[in-house]
């Protein structure tokens, strides 16, 4: 996934950016996720999110070249409006195989496999516990937006929204800092000493490492193809 | 020989040194014990549990475990910290400040792998916690999609997966339903049938009985105000009134049975 991703990043046409778009599809259909789902979370506000970052570079101001429409003093230019397309193709293409690799592998899967690429446990450890926390912190601060619309409804003023996260960024720093010193007591209460040691990784098997290398080579050719002008 | 597991001589402990938490406490605990420790809000039950887990130690005093003193500097030895470890385990109030790890089968395991069990060892454990507490469907979810009764278990078991000898319960029915309680306590007499000495810190008159054969009431000016068995003490409605244990009204439950008992 990772060979795909930076070939993603560093793809130089579209036509690669297509061949890899259309085998991210693939192996969604083949992961057996809700296609309908992965392609909503992908296609819908992605894309236009993109655009919008995009859209200054269409303009001759940023990207000078050949003007193909005029809106007043502003004018639109080919190399502008190619490399505004390009960017939105290669956003939605590495953002569909983030989000294929999140709805396709648990979280903790992915821990697991940073164990087997030789990853520290200590960093591993981190890692999971920091996404364990973050959940925890993201339910503390909707509980409390939720405490607060139910005592004082909904807040119009700006400054009064502004005061309103302020106190909660305040409370959570200090609820986190409270709680960083429990957890490590409980860390310690169950015999950690400050080497830790987890449970093993995914061991890979024959047809794992024979997935990673015809992705390799997958990669490798397009990668050549690209360079050799091929694509 | 004395078969005492804790022994404390006038333990006091403050928090920063300037917030009292428990002020000259002496009690002795026996190998296989059900104790109950009862008091208000900030009595000083949690802080006791702390120290007895030596998490923290104490301004004033001394504690022994299994006749051997527990101070900071024997805890820093490898041998006697895994050997202490191994042998007294706590259940923590807040489950998520227990459950840290991604998953619950990580949780569960972390404890025996600190503690040098082999994994297969530690996996065999995990199996058979799991089945035991009815959690085998829990084990790869996340701990924050438990609901609050199945987080409780769950840290129930992550303490339970190094056998401990002493089990140490900080408010382990608190905010529970009826039937989670239920299976909570069932948890805690199997681990007390099985020889285990148990402490329990709690404010929940229902259970103690069920818990413990003896009980200690910690007052507000933190120390012990009394202990005996939980007969005697649920009995004694004057001392519960003094240490806020029950409300002075007379529609409450409690004071409706007492005043009918007599």
């Amino acid at each position: 996934m990772l060979a795909l991703l930076a070939l993603v990043i560093f793809a130089k046409s579209l036509a690669v950016l297509g061949i890899l778009y259309g085998l991210c599809l693939l192996l969604a259909v083949a992961s057996k996720i809700d296609f309908g789902f992965f392609l909503k979370r992908t296609l819908v506000f992605i894309p236009i999110f993109s655009l919008f970052m995009a859209l200054p570079a269409a303009f001759s101001f940023a990207t000078p070249g050949e003007a193909v429409l005029r809106l007043g003093p502003a004018v639109v230019t080919r190399q502008g409006l190619w490399g505004g397309l390009f960017f939105v193709c290669r956003v939605t293409t590495a953002v569909s195989y983030s989000v294929l690799l999140s709805l396709s592998t648990r979280h903790f899967a992915l821990l697991k496999v940073l164990r087997a690429f030789g990853v520290p446990p200590v960093f591993v450890m981190v890692f999971g516990m920091a996404y364990r926390y973050l959940c925890l912190f993201v339910e503390m601060v909707e509980n409390t937006f939720k405490a607060v619309k139910s005592r004082v409804g909904f807040v119009s003023a700006t400054r009064q929204g502004q005061r309103l996260v302020a106190w909660n960024i305040a409370n959570l720093w200090a609820r986190s800092f409270q709680m960083n010193e429990q957890v490590y007591l409980a860390m310690r209460s169950r015999g950690y000493r400050g080497e830790p040691v987890l449970s093993q990784g995914l061991r890979a098997r024959a047809r794992d490492w024979a997935w990673v290398m015809s992705v390799l080579l997958f990669a490798l050719a397009l990668a050549w193809a690209q360079g050799k002008g091929l694509l | 020989m004395s078969d005492a597991v804790f022994e404390l001589e006038a333990v006091s402990y403050s928090y920063l040194g300037r917030f009292p938490a428990l002020k000259s406490v002496s009690l002795s605990i026996q190998r296989g014990q059900k104790v109950a420790l009862m008091g208000a809000n900030g009595s000083g039950k949690s802080t006791l549990l702390s120290l007895l887990d030596a998490l923290i130690f104490p301004d004033q005093g001394s504690i022994r475990f299994m006749g051997q003193p527990l101070a900071e500097p024997r805890l820093d030895e490898g041998d006697f910290s895994a050997d202490f470890r191994r042998k007294v385990g706590l259940v923590f109030q807040n489950p998520d400040v227990q459950l840290f790890c991604p998953t619950v089968r990580e949780d569960i395991l972390f404890g025996p792998l600190q503690l040098g069990m082999g994994p297969a060892e530690a996996q065999k454990r995990l199996e058979s916690l799991a089945v035991s507490l009815g959690i085998l469907h829990l084990l790869d979810r996340a701990p924050h999609q438990l609901s609050l009764g199945e987080r409780r278990k769950v840290a129930f078991a992550s303490t339970m997966a190094t056998d401990p000898e002493v089990l140490l319960l900080d408010e382990p029915t608190a905010g529970l339903d009826p039937l989670t309680t239920a299976h909570i306590l069932e948890m805690l007499l199997k681990a007390a049938a099985a020889g285990k000495t148990v402490i329990t810190a709690t404010h929940d008159l229902h259970i103690v009985e069920a818990i413990s054969d003896e009980v200690y009431i910690f007052g507000q000016d933190k120390g012990i105000a009394g202990h005996g068995s939980p007969k005697a003490i649920l009995a004694d409605t004057e001392m519960l009134r003094a240490n806020n244990l029950v409300h002075a009204h007379p529609h409450l439950p409690w004071d409706y049975h007492a005043q009918r008992l007599g």
